[in-house]
C-alpha cells in the first residue's frame, strides 16, 4: 500500500488576474486520485477561484490545469469530468427533488424506470430515500445539501468539488455532515476537493490540505504535519493556536540546531523541527497549548521544566485554558489542560511548574 | 360605553391603520371603476329608445352582439391583433430583458431601465402619429427603400391595415413587457446556471431547462399586461389601422358616440371584457405549473 496513487489533478504554475488584481500567484500542486483534499485559507485567499478553475467556471491567465492527465484549457464546464456542490447548493427551485437529482442524466437517455432506479439509489446514498416527489423549495438546509451531493455524485464524476458546503449549516448539523461526507467519500472512492475557511473542518476531513494565503499555497501537507510542523508562523497561527517565544540560534549542525529560547532556555532541536525556509525576520520558537503541562503538587519533576505565573483562567468544562507568563518572557503563553475529576482549577496569580518537551517545539526563522 | 371602548380598541389596531391606508384608493376605485362598470353592465340589459334609454330588461343587445357578422368579425380580429401584438412584444422584449439582466454591468442596470422607459416621455398619441410618418405612403420606410432602389413604388401593405396596428402597439407596449421579464430574470440565482452547465448541459440547454422556466412568471405577467389593454385600444387602430384595421373598441365608440346606442355598445363592451377574462384565465390555467413556486 505504499505505492503512490496516480495524480488526478495537476496545477502547473497557474496564474489568474482580474484586471490588475493577481488572484492566483503561481499555483503548482498535484492532487491524487481518490484523495480527500482541502483548500484552506481565509476569505479572499483564492481558494474558491482555484476550485472554479477546476470546474471550468473560471479561466486562467497562464499555466495549466490538468484533470486525469488531460489539458483542460478550452474545455467548457459541461465537458469536464467534475461536478460541484455549490455554496448555495444551487438546487433548481422549479423542479422536484428527483428531477434535481436526475438533471444531469437527461443526456444519458435512460429508460424511465432505469432513471427512477438510479435517482432512488442516489437519494438513498445521501439518506433521502423517499424524498423524490418533494418540491425542492420545501427542503431544509441540510436536505438541500444532500440533494446537491446526490445530484453531483449520480453522474459518477472523477472529481467532486465542494465549495464551502457546510458553512450554511448550524454547528451540530455541520459536524454530522462532516462525518457523513468522509464516509461517503470512502464509499464512492471519488476524489473530493473541499474549499473551506474552517481549519477544524479541514483537519477533520482531509487526507491532505493546501493552506492558501493571498493567491499562493503556503503549505501542502497531511493534517498532522500541518498541525505539528507548520512551515511558517502564518500557517501555524491560522491552524489552531500556537504560542510563540523569541529565540536565538546558537549553533547549527548536522546533529541539530541549538537555540536559546526565552522562558525555556537552551534546547537542541532536530533538523525537521525547522521545516520552513528562512525569512530573515529573526528566530521564533512555537509550540501548541496542549504540549505543555502544569505540574500539580506531588507530581514528579519532568525532564524539561519552567516556572510561570498564571494570568488568566478560562474554564471550558472538559478543558481549562491557562494563560501563563513564563519567567523571563514578555507575553503570556497559553496552556490547555484536560480537567481531571478531583483536581482543582488553579487561580489567577498562582505560581506553577510547567513541563514541556523539546520535540514539540517548532523553530521559525 | 361598551361600544365606545371597542371603537377605541379598533382605532388603535393594525387593521384600522390598514383600512385608513387603503381607503383613498378604495374610494377612488369604487367611484371611478366599480360604479361606471356597474352602469355599463346595467345599460347592456336595457332597451335602446329614440334619444333615451327605455327601462325594459332585455337580452336582445347580447343576441345582436354575438350573432351579427360584423361584430363577430371585429371581435375575432381584435383577439387576433392582440395575440399577435402580445407575441411580437414578448418575443422581442425577452432578449432585451435578458441582455440587461445578464450582460449589463450591475452599476449600469438602472441607467438601462431608465433608457427603456424613454418612449414614455412623449405622448402616446404622438408616438402613434410618428409611426404614421414612418410607415406612410411617402414615409420614412418607403422613401428609404425607394432611395436605395430596393422597391420601385411605395409599399402599401405597411400602413392602414392590421400590420401597422401590430407594429405600433408592439412598440408602445415594449417597456411593459420588458420590465416584468427583467425582474424575473434578476431573481434567478446565477449559481443555478453554473449548476446547469456543471451537470453537463450546454449554455443553450441550460437556458431552456433552467433560465426559461424560472423566467416564466415574468413572461406570463408580460403577456397579460400587453394582451389585456391592447384588445381595448382604439387610438392606434383609428389612426393607423384603416378600415380593415378596426378593432372592437372602435366599434364600441361608434355605438356610443355616433349611433347613440348605449345598450348595444355596453353589451359589446361587456362581451369583450368577458372574452378577455376567459382567454386570460385559460392562459393562466395552461401555465399554472410555473406560478406555484416558492413564496420567497
Amino acid at each position: 500500500m505504499t505505492v503512490e496513487k496516480p495524480t488526478m489533478i495537476e496545477f502547473r504554475d497557474v496564474h489568474k488576474y482580474y484586471g490588475d488584481y493577481h488572484a492566483l500567484r503561481g499555483i503548482t500542486a498535484k492532487i491524487r486520485a481518490g484523495e480527500f483534499f482541502s483548500l484552506l485559507g481565509p476569505s479572499g485567499c483564492g481558494k474558491t477561484t482555484l476550485l472554479r478553475t477546476i470546474a471550468g467556471f473560471e479561466g486562467i491567465s497562464s499555466g495549466a490545469v490538468m484533470i486525469d492527465g488531460k489539458h483542460m484549457e478550452g474545455v467548457p464546464a459541461n465537458k469536464r469530468p467534475t461536478n460541484m456542490v455549490f455554496q448555495s447548493y444551487a438546487i433548481f427551485p422549479h423542479l422536484t427533488v428527483a428531477q434535481n437529482v436526475g438533471f444531469g442524466l437527461r443526456r444519458a437517455n435512460l429508460a424511465k424506470d432505469e432513471l427512477a432506479r438510479r435517482v432512488g439509489e442516489a437519494l438513498e446514498m445521501v439518506g433521502l430515500k423517499g424524498y423524490g416527489a418533494r418540491a425542492a423549495h420545501a427542503l431544509s438546509g441540510g436536505q438541500r445539501q444532500r440533494v446537491a451531493l446526490a445530484r453531483a455524485l449520480i453522474l459518477k464524476p472523477k472529481v467532486l468539488l465542494l465549495d464551502e458546503p457546510l458553512s450554511a449549516l448550524d454547528k451540530k448539523m455541520r459536524e454530522q455532515m462532516q462525518v457523513e461526507l468522509i464516509k461517503l467519500q470512502r464509499q464512492v472512492g471519488i476524489t473530493f476537493i473541499l474549499v473551506t475557511h474552517d481549519q477544524e473542518e479541514a483537519l477533520v476531513m482531509s487526507d491532505r490540505i493546501a493552506v492558501m494565503f493571498e493567491g499562493e499555497i503556503a503549505q501542502l501537507a497531511d493534517p498532522e504535519t500541518l498541525y505539528r510542523r507548520p512551515n511558517s508562523k502564518k500557517v501555524a497561527d491560522f491552524i489552531g493556536t500556537m504560542n510563540f517565544l523569541p529565540a536565538e540560534i546558537l549553533s547549527e549542525g548536522p546533529g541539530g540546531i541549538e537555540i536559546e529560547a526565552q522562558g525555556l532556555g537552551r534546547v537542541t532541536l532536530a533538523p525537521d523541527q525547522a521545516p520552513g525556509a528562512a525569512s530573515g525576520q529573526g528566530a521564533t520558537v512555537g509550540f501548541r497549548p496542549e504540549t505543555l503541562t502544569i505540574l500539580f503538587e506531588g507530581q514528579p519533576t519532568a525532564e524539561r521544566e519552567s516556572m510561570g505565573t498564571i494570568e488568566e483562567v478560562v474554564y471550558y468544562g472538559d478543558m481549562t485554558y491557562y494563560d501563563v507568563r513564563l519567567d523571563g518572557t514578555a507575553s503570556p503563553t497559553r496552556i490547555s489542560m484536560r480537567n481531571v475529576f478531583g483536581r482543582p482549577v488553579l487561580d489567577i496569580g498562582a505560581r506553577a511548574r510547567i513541563a514541556w518537551s523539546a520535540g514539540a517545539l517548532v523553530l521559525f526563522r | 360605553m361598551e361600544l365606545g371602548s371597542r371603537w377605541d380598541r379598533f382605532r388603535r389596531s393594525e387593521a384600522a391603520s390598514g383600512y385608513m391606508l387603503v381607503s383613498p384608493t378604495a374610494l377612488y376605485a369604487i367611484l371611478l371603476l366599480a360604479a361606471p362598470l356597474g352602469t355599463i353592465i346595467l345599460y347592456s340589459f336595457l332597451t335602446d329608445g329614440y334619444l333615451e334609454i327605455v327601462r325594459t330588461f332585455t337580452l336582445a343587445n347580447y343576441h345582436e352582439a354575438w350573432t351579427n357578422e360584423l361584430y363577430r368579425t371585429v371581435m375575432l380580429r381584435s383577439l387576433g391583433v392582440s395575440m399577435a401584438v402580445t407575441l411580437v412584444t414578448v418575443v422581442l422584449a425577452f432578449p432585451v430583458a435578458y441582455f440587461v439582466s445578464f450582460h449589463v454591468d450591475p452599476s449600469r442596470k438602472s441607467l438601462w431601465l431608465f433608457l427603456i422607459t424613454i418612449p414614455f416621455w412623449t405622448s402616446y398619441l404622438i408616438r402613434v402619429f410618428l409611426w404614421k410618418v414612418i410607415l406612410g405612403f411617402n414615409g420614412v420606410v418607403n422613401s428609404g427603400l425607394m432611395g436605395l432602389g430596393i422597391i420601385d413604388e411605395p409599399l402599401t401593405f405597411i400602413l392602414y391595415n392590421v400590420n401597422a396596428v401590430v407594429i405600433t402597439l408592439a412598440h408602445a407596449y415594449a417597456p411593459f413587457a420588458i420590465l416584468p421579464i427583467f425582474v424575473a430574470l434578476e431573481k434567478i440565482d446565477r449559481s443555478l446556471l453554473e449548476a446547469g452547465q456543471d451537470l453537463g448541459e450546454s449554455r443553450f440547454m441550460t437556458f431552456l431547462r433552467v433560465t426559461l422556466p424560472l423566467a416564466m412568471p415574468g413572461v406570463i405577467a408580460s403577456v397579460l399586461i400587453v394582451f389585456i389593454p391592447t384588445i381595448g385600444d382604439y387610438v392606434t387602430p383609428q389612426l393607423v389601422g384603416g378600415p380593415e384595421g378596426r378593432m372592437v373598441a372602435n366599434l364600441i365608440q361608434l355605438q356610443y358616440l355616433k349611433l347613440d346606442n348605449y345598450p348595444l355598445g355596453s353589451a359589446i363592451a361587456v362581451s369583450a371584457m368577458g372574452i378577455v377574462t376567459v382567454v386570460s384565465l385559460l392562459f393562466l390555467f395552461l401555465n399554472r405549473r410555473y406560478l406555484k413556486g416558492p413564496k420567497s
